[in-house]
């Protein structure tokens, strides 16, 4: 073999050499990329929960309010039933807000009692998140307040 | 040429077009990591600002001061733009400048009510933006002193009283006439300056949009507003098209917190009708009527608008009465 014709070879084998290395180091580097982008994408899942759940704690549909002061984690049950219908008149409306989640309240004391203010499912979600949050229930006819869970569940596609 | 000559030149010519991929390829990735990167940092600013809107539905009556990454934000009816990088919204209440440039935001909340609350109104601007307030009426007075002490702004008693500083954006907020245009911001781009002139109480009233024209004011439509928070978010908003937008939100979303506001009244008239509460029943009968007069306003307009200014003073006398002979507060 010529002297030409080794070095050559010598030079393709050094490249050869390094875009394998490139590669390899662009699939690692790749990996980890979509490691954090899952990562990242997990952490906007839960926050987009944490929004939808916010935003439904804090509707002046449920709210309890005092001469118009809001009173916080505290539902007036008087509103909840004309809510609960004009959530399924307005889907559209409240799925800007809610998008795709399950809202329920537990009443547990004095007495048992469900309600379920606002469902839009749905089966083809990414993941799904539950927050459970502790509420006053406020009756202002008896002016009592009772104790119940709002069930917050999101589904993220 | 020899053999050798030839070798030694096709060696160069290997090494040259080996050389020249090498670059090709790494560039190509500086590039895509680039534009990834912009994309990257536009989506950060939009979850920021998502954030903020979501707050804003939460908490009334609060300023921040947030920093953000240098971006031009585009703000149109119920959309929010960050170059190729936007978000669509079906009902966004928002009162802000049309494009708001820096790395600082500055937020404002203010609760529209009608006397309840109905929604919070949510307030975006720059602290670059130069806010000059222009009168001497006690509404203008009180306007001054709802809008953030972080926002850049100025209070005169007149149009002619304005100093010139370079600035990249004015809004004009006047409770005086426009005849005059102030000498100061003459030499301003036609698009930097906006002014909006108030005519009316704190209550409700008619504004009017203004545009710089050359070293005129040109009028860009009229409106109106209903309280404070409304004519607050007058003062944001750069046209009458963009403050309608906010306000018809506010509107849709108000005739649905009355429609519950109308049947939790109506159970409480029932429940004072059987317990023979005869002024509690009649506080409830005339509140109904006053509901029902504000449940029709679901669209933004001046019948609206007197609709629910009326109806809302009688309402909250009703609620003041309930509370006076112990009936169970209506809202």
């Amino acid at each position: 073999m010529k002297k030409a014709q080794i070095q050559m070879g010598e030079t393709i084998a050094v490249l050869f050499v390094f875009f394998i290395l490139v590669t390899v180091g662009f699939i690692f580097y790749v990996k980890v990329i979509k490691g954090n982008i899952e990562l990242e994408s997990e952490e906007l899942s839960q926050l987009k929960s944490v929004a939808i759940a916010q935003r439904a704690m804090f509707l002046p549909e449920l709210q309890c309010s005092e001469d118009n002061i809001a009173i916080d984690n505290c539902i007036d049950i008087l509103k909840l039933d004309s809510a609960q219908a004009l959530m399924r008149e307005n889907e559209v409306y409240y799925y800007d807000l809610l998008e795709f989640s399950d809202i329920s309240i537990s009443q547990i004391y004095p007495s048992e009692a469900k309600w379920n203010v606002y469902s839009r499912k749905t089966d083809e979600f990414k993941s799904k998140f539950v927050t459970n949050a502790p509420i006053s229930l406020y009756d202002p006819i008896t002016r009592k307040h009772g104790f119940g869970v709002l069930t917050i569940e999101t589904f993220l596609k | 040429m020899d053999k050798k000559g030839f070798e030694v030149q096709f060696n160069w010519i290997f090494v040259l077009v080996a050389g020249a991929a090498i670059l090709l390829f790494f560039s190509a990735i500086v590039i895509k990591q680039k534009s990834v990167a912009d994309i990257s940092t536009k989506a950060t600013v939009l979850k920021n600002v998502e954030a903020i809107i979501t707050g804003a539905g939460i908490s009334t009556d609060t300023t921040n001061t947030i920093s953000i990454p240098e971006s031009s934000i585009e703000i149109s009816c119920g959309r929010i733009s960050l170059g190729a990088v936007s978000k669509q919204y079906e009902n966004l209440i928002l009162f802000a400048p049309a494009s708001i440039k820096g790395n600082r935001l500055i937020t404002q909340t203010l609760s529209f009510n009608a006397p309840y609350k109905a929604t919070n109104l949510l307030y975006i601007t720059n602290p670059e933006i130069r806010y000059i307030l222009i009168g001497s009426s006690s509404l203008a007075k009180e306007i001054n002193k709802t809008l953030p002490s972080e926002l850049k702004k100025e209070f005169y008693k007149s149009l002619s009283d304005i100093k010139g500083t370079n600035n990249h954006k004015v809004r004009i907020i006047a409770f005086e006439s426009m005849t005059e245009f102030p000498k100061a911001l003459a030499k301003m781009p036609d698009s930097d300056v906006t002014a909006v002139r108030v005519n009316g109480d704190a209550e409700k009233g008619i504004i009017e949009f203004w545009q710089k024209e050359g070293n005129s004011w040109q009028s860009n439509g009229k409106s109106y507003y209903i309280g404070k928070s409304s004519l607050i978010g007058a003062a944001y908003s750069d046209t009458a098209e963009a403050y309608e937008c906010g306000m018809q939100n506010a509107f849709s979303k108000l005739n649905l917190v009355t429609k519950v506001n109308i049947d939790k009244t109506n159970k409480l008239m029932q429940k004072s009708s059987d317990a023979r509460q005869v002024q509690c029943t009649q506080f409830y009968s005339n509140a109904l009527a006053h509901l029902n007069k504000i449940l029709p306003s679901g669209t933004f307009s001046q019948e609206s608008i007197n609709a629910i200014a009326e109806s809302a003073k009688s309402l909250a006398e009703e609620n003041k009465n309930s509370q006076i002979h112990s009936c169970p507060l209506i809202y």
